[in-house]
């Protein structure tokens, strides 16, 4: 049997009965068991990791495990992760009652490489890469989001995702979260016409460092 | 499935496998149990704009 690790948190409690908890240092590590030929790819067990995320976040605020992460003993865990885990110890007391929304935006003017243009992968991959840093906000709805929405966060980062789209990363409190989903009523309203979707509550990923 | 219901389903699989720290992993590729390539990988599953983040950071 392996473990397919899903975050990492600050309390024992935090993490059971939904998942197993698994000492990593000071911290726990949450996973999901699974045999050991079960191909990470496998649907169901995408299904059930992010139900297990889902459930994990309503207890408690956590940092976010990339999927694909799967280790067999805490001792292995904790090899892997030791260098961040007094960073992350900080970020999880900080932010214990806040949790990150996302606000994806189209970006109409950014336009995808075709891979037919180019002569190698490492050309195309460049494009690509270019590509999503050329993409931008339009400025109105830019401007209606700082008015509506980044006032409710307590930290937030514009972060280029793809070449068609923006993502406004934000840290909130919980009980914020409901003016949250006002706000998004309302830059509906003002800006009509620019296509994004807000969703919360996400545990810590853009501000767990990754990003940056 | 809803529309609605599909995009939280589509949203959320997207967070899983495209955020949060990523952590040196392993895997081994095998084919009627005869392992043939053994990884290491950053990155299990993620889409190609993924893999650039992931690989501009390490340069």
């Amino acid at each position: 049997m392996k473990s397919i690790a899903i975050g990492v948190h600050l309390l024992r409690d935090d993490v059971e009965p939904v998942a197993d908890a698994v000492p990593v240092g000071d911290l726990f590590m949450s996973g999901i068991a699974i045999a050991d030929d079960q191909p990470l790819s496998d649907r169901d067990l995408l299904l059930r990791a992010a139900s297990v995320r889902a459930s994990l976040l309503e207890r408690a605020t956590f940092v976010a495990v990339r999927y694909g992460f799967a280790f067999r003993t805490s001792g292995e865990a904790l090899e892997k992760c030791a260098s961040r885990l007094p960073r992350w110890k900080e970020l999880l007391e900080e932010h214990r009652a806040r949790v990150e929304f996302t606000l994806k935006v189209a970006a109409p003017a950014a336009q995808r490489p075709d891979r037919r243009d180019f002569e190698s992968g490492a050309a195309y991959l460049r494009a690509l890469h270019d590509a999503r840093d050329a993409a931008s906000v339009p400025e109105a709805f830019r401007r209606e989001v700082e008015r509506l929405v980044i006032p409710l966060a307590v930290s937030h980062r514009w972060v280029n995702r793809d070449s068609t789209s923006i993502e406004l990363a934000g840290l909130i409190d919980r009980d914020a979260l409901p003016r949250l989903g006002e706000a998004g009523q309302a830059l509906k309203q003002t800006v009509p016409g620019v296509p994004f979707l807000l969703s919360a509550p996400w545990p810590l990923e853009v501000f767990a460092g990754v990003s940056s | 499935m809803a529309e609605q219901e599909q995009l939280i389903l589509v949203e959320a699989l997207d967070h899983l496998l495209d955020r949060g720290v990523v952590i040196a992993g392993e895997a081994v590729i095998s084919i009627g149990n005869v392992d043939l390539l053994y990884l290491g990988l950053n990155v299990v599953l993620a889409n190609v704009d993924a893999i650039i983040r992931v690989t501009n950071k390490d340069r």
